[in-house]
């Protein structure tokens, strides 16, 4: 197995927990923290060749890079159903700042001062600190039409990608 | 040193992408093309991407999808206008002069 497959499969894996995540009764981060990792795992698995022997290079702005790049890919459009390019170039521009959110997500980004769905913070202006589980992520509403739209667009590149 | 022939299968290929990807992000200033024999290899400028703090070009791959008529892998980077000829190559893409402007 070279790279390129280990982060898909690691990707799927996520994946799997992140659909069972949804079902079961536990805090808000956990689902969060699982989309992430799964963002960044498919992302990198975009950024190897398949079959390569070398790692994808560290970068924390792969997920919103790869949207970007995957606007002009017809048979990524076409895979996806979408009949015309300027609707999915607007699809994924809407939700370009959503997956740079979920890019802030991990714990090297966030540091120890904002939101996070691993490790506790402490809030800059009422020095409180936080855990993730006690924390509802409003910027994350599940509910928000853009968090429905990226949770499915996740699960469909997973999907086709090989 | 003798010019090498151009795989006009991928150079065909290269064009078609750069064109796709100029309608898909009319931000997109400049494409550079990266001559292979096998993988159609894109450099695209644009001022909408973040600052590449990694040093090095990161291209995206992508297997072959025939039946959209790209027949050939493809690897496509994104970066910023000014950083152009300063970002590492990936490795076997040669140099920044092996560019050729589509």
């Amino acid at each position: 197995m070279g790279w390129h497959e280990a982060y898909l499969a690691q990707a799927r894996s996520e994946e799997l927990i992140r659909s069972q995540l949804k079902a079961a009764r536990v805090p808000y981060c956990h689902r969060l923290h699982y989309l992430q990792m799964v963002t960044e795992k498919l992302a990198k698995a975009m950024l190897t060749p398949a079959g390569s022997s070398s790692p994808a290079p560290t970068t924390h702005t792969a997920f919103v890079r790869m949207l970007q790049v995957i606007k002009g890919r017809r048979e990524i459009r076409g895979q996806l159903g979408f009949a015309d390019a300027s609707l999915f170039r607007s699809f994924i521009d809407s939700l370009l700042d959503l997956a740079a959110r979920i890019e802030g997500l991990s714990p090297d980004q966030a540091g120890l001062t904002h939101p996070n769905p691993e490790y506790p913070w402490e809030d800059p202006v009422t020095h409180l600190v936080q855990a993730p589980a006690d924390y509802n992520f409003p910027q994350f509403d599940v509910r928000d039409p853009k968090m429905i739209k990226i949770d499915r667009l996740v699960s469909d590149l997973l999907r086709l990608a090989t | 040193m003798p010019v090498q022939p151009l795989n006009p299968l991928i150079h065909n290929q290269a064009l078609s992408l750069a064109e796709d990807n100029r309608r898909a992000q009319p931000d997109i200033t400049r494409i550079f093309w990266f001559p292979d024999d096998q993988e159609v290899r894109l450099v695209e400028l644009t001022e909408q991407i973040p600052v590449t703090t990694e040093g090095e070009a990161l291209p995206f791959y992508f297997r072959a999808a025939p039946q959209y008529d790209l027949p050939a892998p493809s690897a496509i980077a994104l970066i910023r206008p000014q950083e152009f000829g300063h970002l590492r190559l990936p490795s076997g893409w040669g140099d920044w002069s092996d560019a050729i402007e589509l």
